[in-house]
């Protein structure tokens, strides 16, 4: 009986849909159920109203899509050559090259910040949008080079032979077989930088000096200054938006 | 050439990631308060580090950053792995997509949502918060970074092999540990990595789900440090320590598996 | 090997949460004492001594359990919402006025003192911070002082340290006459050199009292009252001074503002007095020159104190460490090891943190340590000198003259004018969209679309010719 609702492997996703419903519906919940809240404790649509007619939120909210495109492109751009030349043994980089993206990573955040601000310093380069975004590829893009390293390491290089065998230029061999073989591993990159990109709020402080201002930097003044119903819209708000883009975007 | 033009290109970006690093580890070596001023060379911290004098607090947080992140990794790698497989053999429809969005929503929020979320419903259950509650939480939201690297990974993987291994009479476990996880091992290891990455350097969630008791890691003291008095300078020492220590591990298991494939 | 970490693993879990590494819960909890503070706050050689101490005066174990808060909100919310059981926190002053109001706080309990012959210390607190304090007494409509009509603060809150805020600037490119007045904010002069302290509580209380100088210093109305009257011509009024001084704001500083300072990448900062002492010093270190002031328009007097929660499961511990924090050596030690100054008034603070060599210009500290004068000699050479706390040798950054404390006012916690507070200040920090991002967005946008567009159609015709071929087939 057991082993064959466990040959179905589809029902081995049922420990984590728990999880799940345990450590992420359920605090969801606590959250929707803070943002109808206003400072006061009574039932109202009070910080939706706030929020969208407030052209600051807006505003910040749109500004912090397109500061996370901008890293995500950015991570792409650098990133996939950096997987492709790792995954391809005739390049001849060491196999632990892979694991070195991800060393700068553990050095607390906050010390390694600071440390991009005195390297700014350093260079007499002014702090403000083009540190922020340095300091925000300089974050995510072991989040981007993984997962498409992973899937350039397990490509089919069959097809690879394939095309080049019907005679297909490297270009096109590039374009048609390679590329779309690795969107998988481009695919979870984007999902792994862009969003927590819009949500981030320290890099955003020690970069700019708190002169730009992103939209989790927006939730967390708020949560600062015990405006919680508040910050639980916003966070919610971010939620739909991307559940409605995913829902028009699927994958397959 | 192609082969001189792909090194110049990792070995400049390396430069470019490892630079603040390699003023950390600079600054380490002065005994001026704040990162970028030089008092003279002096390896006083490296002392005062080492003596522990820098506080039982800071030795208590490490090792409670040091267990909660292998605890969370190992077990949302596990998990993941198995989510990330049924994920991908279920039908595509309603269930899988709210599944699928499910698992973005820790990396759709900011941290501080997810910890005053997760602080909200253990305070609602009547739960205490401390270690266990901490290392449920960090668990929570590394999760879906695993299943995100197994994902790419499983998708080129031959959907045969494992009914495959089954007719030839393996059994369920048989077949998942000597057929599917060597193909699934690169992404797992990823996945694994960078959810100690995210619990190392978590705060938020931590500071909401710590409780009163001293469940402090290197995260919530650093943080609360920076508040009053600026960063101490002996955290430049130890983070040049910790990763000192792990770039040799990392060179020695290199030369290693050079070794060994060059036996071959 | 698998099977290694399998086991690895799930015996980690297992052990993480067994006696064995929660033994350090063994304890009852009448023996554990929970503080909750700031960081870098405490002489934390102190924390072993108290555990002694109290053994001493009780006969009975404590172990104290020591932890960190970064903001006040966050360590509020901990309490009120999750009823953490924490004995005794330090919290600010307009939190100690939130938690007053909302009754989260207990007594502090001295009846145990004369049982075991333990000397009262609390009244060591300067009389002046008392009666700062009382200022928090809850108002008359608030349900709390219905239930207590007559409230004595200090029985809830003692003191812990104190300061103001001002101008740290660095004396190498300000005048000290340009930093006189808060008005330095709009010199063209400091364009981009000037940091603001990320609160917006603090920078509201000084600078409204630059926008209503004029009537303050009339008569017409007083500090006090305009700093608590928060109303909208009030909070827009200092949104104006702000707007107009953004030319001259190059950041909006949370914590590292006086590390800048120290490198001179900013020459003014408005700041804490404890932030610009810690700077004074470590500049001095790498050669940079900074000072601070309170400008002359007023100022604010902020304070931390002690307070034990309602959810405290070991008020008497609590109580004791209170008392411990309050003796005059404790306080010097205290203030040495963290920078800032506390309010503690004795001859004895008076005498250890003055020094004539250290500080030439003296400070009319009368005030705080009242008006007292005695000779104090110096143990190692036997020299006498003349304490004055009418013209003390003191730091006048830690300890303020009289006049600045004249000037002065005790901020009150905005409660429900918090929205409008930060909606003013989200106004004057502004947002960065320009139409080169949102140019940038739509682009991106556009191209997404597109590629998805195409993907459906190619998709759509595929199935069209796949149905095609099936007609074909059928009609064959």
């Amino acid at each position: 009986m057991v082993s064959k609702i466990l040959a179905n492997r589809a029902n081995w996703v049922w420990p984590y849909a728990i999880v799940l419903l345990v450590f992420v519906v359920m605090p969801l919940v606590m959250i929707v159920y803070y943002s109808f809240q206003d400072a006061e404790g009574q039932w109202s649509l009070h910080n939706f109203h706030k929020f969208f007619l407030s052209t600051d939120s807006l505003n910040t909210l749109i500004y912090s899509i397109g500061i996370a495109m901008i890293t995500t492109i950015l991570c792409i751009l650098l990133g996939y050559p950096a997987a492709y030349f790792m995954s391809k043994k005739e390049y001849g980089l060491p196999k632990v090259m892979a694991a070195l993206f991800i060393l700068p990573m553990w050095i607390n955040v906050l010390l390694r910040t600071l440390a991009t601000v005195a390297l700014f310093d350093f260079a007499h380069l002014p702090l403000g949008e083009g540190a922020l975004i340095f300091g925000m590829v300089y974050n995510f893009l072991p989040f981007m080079v993984y997962p498409i390293y992973n899937t350039m390491l397990k490509m089919d290089g069959s097809l690879i032979e394939a095309a080049q065998d019907l005679g297909a230029s490297p270009r096109k061999v590039f374009t048609e077989v390679f590329f779309p073989l690795s969107m998988p591993g481009v695919y979870s990159g984007i999902v792994m930088v862009f969003m927590p990109t819009i949500s981030t709020f320290a890099l955003a402080e020690l970069l700019t000096m708190n002169n730009v201002k992103l939209f989790g930097t927006l939730i967390q003044e708020n949560i600062n200054a015990g405006l919680l119903g508040y910050g639980a819209a916003l966070s919610l708000i971010v939620l739909i938006l991307i559940g409605l883009t995913s829902f028009f975007d699927s994958e397959e | 050439m192609k082969k001189a033009f792909a090194n110049v290109y990792i070995w400049v970006l390396m430069l470019l990631l490892y630079a603040p690093i390699l003023l950390i580890l600079v600054f380490s070596f002065t005994e001026a308060k704040v990162l970028g001023s030089w008092t003279g060379f002096s390896a006083n911290l490296y002392k005062n580090l080492l003596s522990g004098e820098a506080g039982a607090a800071l030795n208590n947080a490490i090792y409670n950053t040091v267990l909660i992140a292998l605890v969370a990794a190992a077990v949302s790698t596990i998990l993941g792995t198995f989510a990330a497989i049924g994920i991908h053999n279920m039908r595509h429809g309603r269930v899988r997509s709210a599944i699928t969005f499910a698992n973005n929503i820790p990396m759709i929020n900011p941290d501080i949502i997810t910890g005053i979320s997760i602080f909200l419903l253990f305070v609602f259950l009547g739960i205490g918060r401390g270690l266990f509650c901490v290392i449920c939480a960090h668990i929570a939201f590394c999760t879906p970074y695993v299943v995100l690297n197994v994902m790419p990974q499983l998708m080129k993987m031959n959907p045969n092999i494992y009914e495959a291994a089954l007719d030839l009479g393996a059994t369920p476990m048989q077949a998942l540990r000597k057929v599917i996880i060597p193909e699934l091992k690169s992404g797992m290891v990823s996945g694994f990595i960078l959810a100690i990455t995210l619990s190392v350097d978590d705060f938020a969630v931590t500071l909401f789900t710590k409780g009163s008791g001293t469940v402090e890691t290197l995260s919530t003291y650093i943080y609360a440090d920076a508040r009053k008095g600026g960063l101490t300078p002996e955290l430049r020492p130890l983070f040049s320590i910790i990763f000192i220590v792990i770039l040799v591990l990392l060179v020695f298991y290199n030369l290693k598996t050079a070794k060994d494939t060059s036996k071959d | 090997m698998k099977k290694i970490l399998l086991f690895s693993t799930i015996a980690l879990f297992v052990l993480s949460n067994t006696p064995l590494a929660t033994k350090t819960y063994a304890q009852s909890r009448d023996h554990i004492l929970k503080v909750y503070n700031w960081a870098d706050y405490l002489d934390l050689s102190l924390i072993d001594e108290f555990e002694t101490w109290y053994k001493e005066q009780t006969g009975e174990d404590v172990k104290v359990r020591y932890s960190t808060f970064d903001i006040n909100e966050n360590m509020l919310t901990q309490i009120e919402v999750g009823h953490e059981d924490y004995d005794v926190v330090c919290p600010s002053e307009y939190i100690i006025e939130r938690m007053l109001k909302r009754g989260l706080l207990q007594k502090i309990d001295t009846t145990d003192f004369a049982r075991t012959h333990t000397p009262n210390w609390l009244g060591n607190v300067a009389p002046f911070v008392a009666d700062k304090f009382q200022q928090m007494a809850p108002n008359d409509d608030d349900k709390f002082n219905l239930e207590n009509p007559s409230l004595r603060v200090s029985d809830y809150a003692v003191g812990y340290m104190s300061g103001t805020t001002g101008f740290l600037y660095n004396t190498d490119f300000v005048e000290p006459e340009e930093v006189e007045s808060w008005t330095a904010l709009w010199n063209e002069k400091f364009q981009q050199k000037i940091y603001v302290k990320d609160a917006f509580r603090d920078v509201y209380s000084v600078l409204i009292q630059l926008a209503r100088q004029d009537d303050i210093l009339s008569g017409k109305t007083t500090r006090d009252h305009e700093a608590s009257n928060l109303s909208d011509e009030n909070i827009q009024a200092v949104e104006d001074i702000l707007i107009k001084a953004r030319p001259q704001i190059a950041g909006w500083e949370a914590d590292f503002g006086k590390e800048r300072m120290t490198q001179g990448k900013a020459w003014i900062n408005l700041t804490w007095s404890g932030d610009a002492a810690w700077a004074i010093d470590e500049a001095a270190e790498v050669g940079c020159n900074l000072e601070y002031v309170v400008p002359k328009e007023g100022t604010n007097c902020w304070f931390d104190g002690w307070v034990i929660p309602i959810y405290a499961k070991n008020v008497k511990a609590a109580s004791y460490w209170i008392n411990f924090l309050c003796q005059s050596d404790v306080a010097i030690r205290n203030m040495d090891e963290t920078g800032y100054v506390s309010v503690i008034g004795t001859p004895e603070v008076l005498e250890g943190m003055s020094s004539e060599e250290d500080y030439e210009d003296t400070v009319d500290a009368s005030y705080f340590f009242g008006d007292i004068t005695f000779p104090s000699v110096d143990e190692e050479t036997g020299d006498t000198t003349w304490i004055d706390s009418k013209a003390a040798h003191l730091n006048h950054v830690l300890y303020p003259n009289i006049d600045v404390i004249e000037r002065s006012i005790l901020m009150h916690d905005t409660a429900d004018r918090n929205e409008a507070m930060l909606e003013m200040w989200s106004h004057v920090k502004g947002n960065n969209l320009n139409w080169k991002m949102l140019t940038f967005i739509l682009i991106v946008v556009a191209l997404i679309l597109l590629v998805l567009i195409d993907k459906k159609t190619r998709q759509w015709r595929k199935r069209r010719h796949r149905q095609a071929l099936k007609l074909k087939r059928k009609n064959l």
